[in-house]
């Protein structure tokens, strides 16, 4: 499939730059503010797919054109440059902040914090634009939060691609996840092998 | 099972000491309050919930979002009445709590109790709504009290511009002998999903309904939600062992019987089908003895074949279960005599397959025998995780 580039596309694949979409948890990707819960997941696929738009999109609520988009990795990546396709007739997005490792932002939190880096888009319906990200801050991102504020003019915001280009490392960030503890032991979940037969006893 | 975090807005103004609803609207409020609490909880233990009065000098936070009933509970306890409800304040404020709640995995909802006229516009609540939908957060929304002009309309138009995907409801409470919290009970406001939210409710509605036991098998499944899920699964199969079992009556009404080969196996089909109906309904013992009787006489090597090879299956995916299943057995003899002798007999895999493959002419792969060999294994098994429940609890 023709690449839309200036350069010839036979030397090296274009489509293998931008696969770290590979690595987005899509079980975990959340998005604030669209019409049709859970369509944001449509939006991560391969270069190849970019204009594919006969599949879902992700748009916004009538009238509302914000959206906020919570995309985890499975590991931590290096993004080098971010691609978006926005839909026709104004319902691209202008603007774009980012926020990198942070969750549960809302949309008061996204308008009065400082984004790690923002641009202003272009109407990119055949998504060979990119935008350069300040790649010393994207390091290492376990999870990033695409904020776009407003459109061009649209009542909605429509994207149909969202895509990562750079490369993943096998790293992990460390969390600690909300766990529940036992608040009453039960001694029988406890057997030690003295209660059950010899050996060096140990709480199992 | 949704993880959860929920704020409720209670409405302590002067209109909640209106005795319409009995004994006061502020009482059987407070009992609404404990029972979503407790419904919450249950379903999932890892759900938070929080309170806050909207009503009073001011809107103000009694407990943010915790998984501590006992301090939710204690916070409605000697609350006072007064001033006027505010609505949108008690919202906004709510939305904010949730907000900067600990755990970001848990949806966010507001539960509002409405008991006292709404002083805004319906314009304002749609904006109020637009926001709340904007961020995700689900509303429901209790309407009862008092009783204005317009009161209804606000309120849905409000629910109509927060709903995303029915996640929020409403409810509209008339003045009526019963109280609040039966009716909410039924409702999807509190009916959460799964067991943990309708066990709940039904404790709650056996209680209300003056203590007569409403519960499934008799067992509470708040006190031993193991114990009623082992006695609800054997309940199911052995509904569906009856099923198979007439439908076989009905089919081999005129096949032939075995010869002696079978009379073993008879005696202990018979045997488990009394320790079954044992279990299932000890006042028509004998009826039921009578009708396996003759059921087992005409089904007999096929049962036995069909337990075994079932019964391999349950202890080839569950370990654990099998282990539990001869300890058992060793218990279910001490219970009964006979019956649990023989059934015990029967549970004896090694025992069970020397039978089948003595018995001439019996095709473990016919699905009747397989419809049969549900039946046996699952009463034993249900028998078992009945002793493997009560095993535990004796050695503690």
């Amino acid at each position: 499939m023709a690449c839309t580039h200036d350069h010839s596309c036979e030397d090296h694949d274009c489509s293998s730059n931008w696969s770290l979409y590979k690595h987005i948890d899509l079980s975990k990707v959340t998005a604030l503010n669209e019409a049709n819960p859970g369509s944001v997941k449509s939006v991560f696929k391969a270069w190849e797919e970019r204009l594919n738009s006969t599949g879902e999109h992700l748009e916004s609520n009538e009238g509302d054109p914000e959206l906020l988009v919570y995309i985890p990795f499975t590991s931590d990546v290096k993004i080098k440059s971010i691609s978006i396709v926005g839909g026709a007739d104004g319902t691209s997005p202008s603007k774009l902040r980012v926020f990198i490792n942070r969750e549960g932002i809302d949309f008061s939190d996204a308008q009065s914090m400082q984004p790690v880096q923002e641009w202003d888009l272009v109407e990119n319906l055949h998504g060979v634009l990119e935008y350069q990200t300040r790649y010393s801050k994207f390091q290492s991102v376990a999870n990033i939060t695409l904020h776009f504020p407003e459109s061009f003019g649209g009542d909605t915001t429509q994207i149909h691609y969202i895509g990562f280009k750079g490369e993943a490392t096998q790293l992990k960030r460390d969390v600690v996840a909300t766990i529940v503890y036992e608040i009453t032991p039960n001694p029988s979940d406890h057997k030690t092998r003295a209660e059950t037969g010899g050996g060096l006893s140990h709480v199992e | 099972m949704v993880l959860e975090a929920t704020m409720i807005c209670v409405d302590n103004s002067e209109w909640m000491r209106n005795g319409d609803y009995s004994p006061s609207r502020f009482q059987v409020q407070a009992d609404a309050v404990s029972l979503v609490c407790g419904a919450k909880t249950q379903s999932n233990p890892e759900n938070t919930v929080g309170i806050l009065t909207m009503a009073g000098k001011g809107v103000r936070v009694l407990a943010t979002p915790t998984s501590d009933l006992g301090k939710i509970l204690s916070c409605m306890h000697g609350l006072e009445m007064g001033g006027e409800m505010n609505l949108a304040a008690g919202i906004l404020i709510a939305q904010l709590a949730l907000k900067h709640r600990q755990n970001k995995n848990q949806q966010q909802r507001i539960i509002v109790f409405a008991g006292s006229p709404i002083k805004h516009e319906k314009k304002a609540l749609e904006i109020i709504g637009k926001k709340l939908k904007k961020n995700s957060v689900a509303l429901d929304i209790v309407d009862f009290g008092e009783e204005e002009d317009g009161k209804p309309e606000k309120l849905e138009a409000l629910l109509a511009s927060v709903n995303n995907n029915d996640a929020s409801h409403i409810v509209h409470v008339p003045p009526s002998q019963n109280a609040l919290s039966d009716v909410l009970i039924s409702t999807p406001v509190f009916t959460g999903d799964g067991e943990g939210g309708s066990g709940f409710a039904a404790t709650t509605a056996a209680a209300a309904a003056g203590g007569v036991s409403d519960f499934d098998f008799g067992v509470d499944p708040n006190i031993d939600p193991e114990l009623a899920l082992a006695l609800r699964v054997s309940m199911e199969e052995e509904r569906a062992r009856q099923e198979a079992a007439a439908k076989k009556a009905a089919e081999e009404a005129s096949s032939q019987e075995k010869g002696e080969d079978a009379q073993p196996q008879s005696d202990s089909q018979n045997a488990t089908s009394t320790a079954t109906e044992k279990v299932s309904d000890p006042m028509d013992e004998d009826d039921l003895l009578k009708e396996a009787l003759a059921l087992s006489m005409n089904i007999p090597g096929s049962d036995s074949s069909a337990g075994d090879a079932q019964m391999s299956e349950a202890s080839n995916d569950d370990q654990e279960l099998a282990l539990a299943l001869q300890m058992s057995m060793q218990d279910g003899s001490k219970e009964s005599s006979a019956p649990s002798d023989v059934s015990k007999v029967l549970g004896d895999q090694s025992f069970m397959s020397s039978i089948i493959s003595s018995l001439p002419g019996v095709d473990p792969n016919d699905p009747n025998v397989k419809n049969l060999l549900a039946s046996l294994p699952g009463q034993s098994e249900s028998q078992q995780k009945k002793d493997e429940d009560e095993k535990p609890k004796d050695e503690k």
